[in-house]
């Protein structure tokens, strides 16, 4: 109790409340100079002294992003080299998950087609159907008609399986199969 | 009988009684629609398909009620009770009291009814349409008047700190409320603003942020400068601080706003102010906190024995900590993890529960025994409410702020080989979902604390005659400023003082505002916006009428995980067109900015009538109406030539055929719908203009051959 009785009360009265006349806390007024400052610094960094701009920083990150992928890329595969590696009977399997969870919704759970086409059928719309055509699909999209481009969401090893899941799927004549669309390649 | 030269002075505590029952009757609307809206994220079939309650038309109405119909007549309350005992005047004009009192519950009512009917103008914190505008302003300026009357009257020659608040929250609010809402009306209930894109998120998010700041924080910290010394008996720790930290936050506060739109499209110099004065904000806001709590110094004993301390305790508390991470959240680098998430939502509950919240219970509590002739306030329930809406707010925060961070982090994890780890959204948001009921529960917590005080308050006053209070003053009271210095001679010049404040806030929203106002020196020509088509443009209205803005941002930041999860960072440009613009503040759902395209016309059908159909594990609402309604194509050519009007670069016979333009375009929608497998007859259909519009977005923009015009 001592200490505040030794602060000084003002000659202020409002309604019975009273006023001390205490200083400003120390630390208080150093945080307030303290943020004043950073804040001067950081203005004159960005705004005057030739700091990154928002945009440079992430054309930097963005290119750091680009090497990076670079490294990791896999050479393009062709049709031969698919067909070797996509023999595994597990690869369709790991495809049917990932099936489920990303193209089901408009290719249907049987591959029978819905919103997006059957791919189940000997008739493509985009390419003749073989293991690189459904491979490239898968990557690039067709953003025209509304198929993403998945490569950025899914793995190269995913992509690889979707594409060996839709090849062991061919002709199964599922029900309720979309008629056909595209050319005939079989 | 007066003693000689004096006279008595009856207060009018009846307007008092009539803000403090209607803060506590919109505090129950504001609590449920909250509770609701929260269960709505945890559970989308409580959506329950109705599009009155939906969370898009929900969110808004409640956090309108919260803050204007809750927090607005618990300020009003306070105001009015302590300005007539700060100032020794009875309120200037009982008329005007009632006419302040009567519009804005009509205003409330009349937003409880308009913003479910999705008549909104989806600028957060100012959905209300023109109309309302109006009205608010109207009955703004009538408390105003009421105010500084009553100033004019008072017996006291200095005006007290608190008043200093009130004085600042009633030209600010006004300024703000003002130029937020300069608008061009198309309809009784529809309106768009003068202000675009990139100008309408700046003007937006400096009316945002010091709402927060002049209507969420001046005006309680004068409730709090007054009703924490009254309850405590304890002399105010420091004048000096009030002084410093006062003129230092309105000062500070107004520059602030651009800390919602960091790594945007905003230009860089406005992302720059916006964070470097919301961390000199930090100290300012502190000082109210010192001289809220160190007031209680010597009183410490009383948070055992006395309810009301440790709502105000609680309150203050809670002050601290919003207005420490206020400023965190404001750097970029923290801003990039935070910005969209629950963590921004958990922010303001920390604020609205804990600092606004916590202070009306305390003030009600305070005021109770004063206004009814009454002692029947049972202690033991108020503990009860305090511990409730305690455990409430921290239950509230602390999941809010592990979803919001959880989130934040999964959207920026990246694998080894530069790719998203989460590509998918959906995945996002299925991890946060527990913690959503656990808002929930901490939300019914809070609430169920409400319900107490609610019983507890009608139990004392029921049957319990009123009373006002009284005061005997001197007939005659010198008010002559020459005997003062300094800023206590400021104390005794209401209109001067009020004048700098004005000057204050002023200056610095035309300095961050001003340079904004010339989009021209900001837009680049290498490319060509085409603006809305006619029925994009209807599309848009429903997008916004539906409150899509709420869990859809249309902003893709300048951060690398943004970009590989959406597409290329959102430029000026492409917002450059948008009345009102539609950034959004939170991702409750993915970014649209560049869904366009992206996937089918059918994709959208199926997904508005039902998003599990396409995303299974989606929480958004169903939108079947929209199968049902009819697009207002009539209404299209008054929508355009007020737009034109405005500045967009409509051909004229566009807008003359603007209705008959929309129908020709929805007619290839609908076939195109068809072809892919859904039914006929949709070209009429408000799906129909959604989609157009929702597959127009991010593909408007075309490199320009030309010259810069």
């Amino acid at each position: 109790m001592s200490s505040q009785d030794n602060d000084q009360l003002t000659d202020h009265e409002y309604d019975g409340i009273r006023e001390y006349d205490n200083p400003l806390p120390n630390w208080w007024l150093m945080t307030f100079f303290g943020t004043v400052i950073f804040a001067f610094i950081y203005w004159l960094h960005y705004e005057v002294g030739g700091g990154p701009s928002l945009k440079a920083e992430l054309n930097q990150a963005m290119l750091a992003l680009q090497a990076h992928k670079q490294q990791a890329v896999v050479k393009e595969l062709s049709e031969a080299d698919l067909e070797t590696m996509l023999k595994d009977p597990q690869m369709a399997a790991a495809g049917a998950l990932a099936f489920t969870g990303k193209c089901a919704a408009c290719h249907g759970p049987e591959l029978q087609g819905g919103i997006g086409p059957n791919l189940t059928d000997a008739f493509w719309l985009h390419g003749k159907g073989t293991r690189e055509d459904i491979m490239h699909t898968i990557q690039k999209g067709v953003p025209d008609k509304g198929m993403p481009p998945w490569e950025s969401m899914l793995s190269q090893n995913e992509i690889l399986s979707l594409t060996a899941l839709i090849v062991s799927k061919q002709d199964t004549n599922p029900a309720g199969a979309k008629p056909p669309q595209g050319e005939k390649v079989r | 009988m007066n003693p000689q030269g004096t006279q008595t002075i009856t207060f009018d505590d009846k307007i008092v009684r009539y803000f403090l029952l209607a803060m506590i009757f919109w505090a129950a609307a504001a609590l449920s629609a909250g509770l609701l809206a929260a269960l709505q994220l945890a559970y989308w079939p409580l959506n329950m398909n109705l599009e009155w309650i939906t969370f898009g038309r929900l969110r808004p109405l409640h956090t309108n009620a919260a803050i204007f119909a809750f927090a607005g007549n618990a300020i009003f309350a306070g105001i009015y009770h302590s300005s007539q005992r700060l100032l020794k005047a009875r309120m200037f004009n009982d008329i005007l009291s009632k006419l302040h009192f009567w519009g804005w519950q009509a205003i409330i009512l009349a937003a409880a009814i308009t913003l479910p009917l999705g008549y909104s103008q989806a600028k957060e914190y100012a959905e209300l349409e023109w109309p309302l505008d109006i009205a608010i302003t109207v009955v703004w300026v009538i408390f105003a008047v009421n105010f500084f009357g009553t100033i004019a009257r008072r017996r006291e020659r200095h005006l007290y700190v608190a008043l200093w608040f009130y004085i600042a929250t009633i030209v600010t609010v006004a300024v703000l409320h003002i130029v937020n809402s300069i608008e061009i009306p198309v309809s009784l209930t529809q309106s768009y603003p003068v202000w675009v894109g990139i100008q309408d998120a700046l003007i937006q998010w400096w009316y945002g942020h010091n709402a927060v700041a002049f209507f969420l924080t001046t005006p309680f910290l004068g409730l709090m400068y007054y009703y924490v010394p009254k309850a405590a008996n304890r002399p105010v720790y420091s004048y000096r601080l009030s002084i410093i930290h006062f003129w230092a936050l309105v000062f500070i506060y107004i520059w602030a706003g651009p800390h919602h739109l960091l790594y945007t499209s905003m230009p860089d110099w406005a992302q720059t102010v916006g964070m470097v004065f919301s961390i000199m904000l930090w100290a300012p806001s502190w000082g109210g906190m010192i001289n809220g709590l160190l007031t209680l110094r010597g009183a410490w004993h009383l948070l055992r024995t006395e309810p009301v301390i440790k709502f105000f305790v609680a309150a203050i508390t809670f002050y601290g900590m919003a207005t420490f991470e206020g400023p965190l959240l404001s750097i970029k680098s923290v801003s990039a993890l935070g910005h969209y998430t629950d963590w921004i939502v958990g922010h303001v509950h920390g604020g609205a529960l804990g600092w606004n919240g916590m202070l009306s219970f305390g003030m009600a509590y305070f005021l109770v025994p004063q206004l009814w002739k009454t002692d029947r306030l049972s202690k033991k329930w108020m503990e009860w409410h305090f511990w409730l809406a305690l455990l409430g707010v921290i239950l509230y925060y602390v999941s809010m702020v592990s979803a919001g961070i959880t989130q934040g982090l999964m959207w920026q994890a990246l694998n080894p080989e530069g790719k998203l780890v989460y590509p998918d959204f959906v995945e996002t948001v299925m991890r946060i979902v527990p913690l959503y009921w656990v808002r929930a529960f901490a939300g019914l917590l809070y609430l169920s604390g409400f319900v107490l005080m609610v019983v507890n308050i009608v139990r004392a006053i029921r049957h319990q005659p009123v009373q006002d209070g009284t005061i005997q003053v001197a007939a005659t009271v010198s008010r002559s400023p020459n005997e003062d210095a300094g800023h206590r001679r400021l104390e005794g010049l209401a209109t001067i003082f009020t004048v700098l404040t004005l000057i204050a806030v002023a200056v610095a929203s035309m300095i961050s505002i001003f340079p904004i106002l010339n989009l021209k020196q900001y837009v680049s020509y290498e490319k060509t916006v085409e603006p809305w088509s006619p029925l994009e443009l209807a599309g848009r209205d429903i997008y916004v009428k539906e409150g899509c803005y709420v869990c859809h941002s249309q902003q893709i930041r300048q951060l690398p995980f943004d970009v590989l999860r959406f597409g290329a960072a959102s430029t000026i440009e492409e917002s450059m067109w948008d009345r009102p613009f539609q950034w959004g503040s939170k991702r409750t759902g993915p970014d649209l900015a560049r869904v366009g395209k992206k996937y089918p016309h059918l994709w959208h059908y199926r997904h508005m009538i039902d998003p599990r159909a396409v995303t299974e594990k989606s929480i958004m609402p169903a939108y079947p109406w929209l199968v049902a309604k009819d697009t207002d194509f009539i209404g299209l050519r008054k929508k355009l030539s007020v737009l034109k009007s405005l500045g967009t670069p409509y051909p004229d016979d566009t807008v003359a055929n603007a209705d008959i333009v929309a129908q020709k375009e929805a007619a290839v929608i609908a076939r195109e719908l068809e072809a892919q497998g859904a039914p006929q007859g949709l070209e009429k259909k408000e799906i129909v203009a959604l989609i157009a519009y929702l597959q127009a977005l991010g593909q408007k923009a075309t490199p320009n051959a030309g010259e810069r015009p």
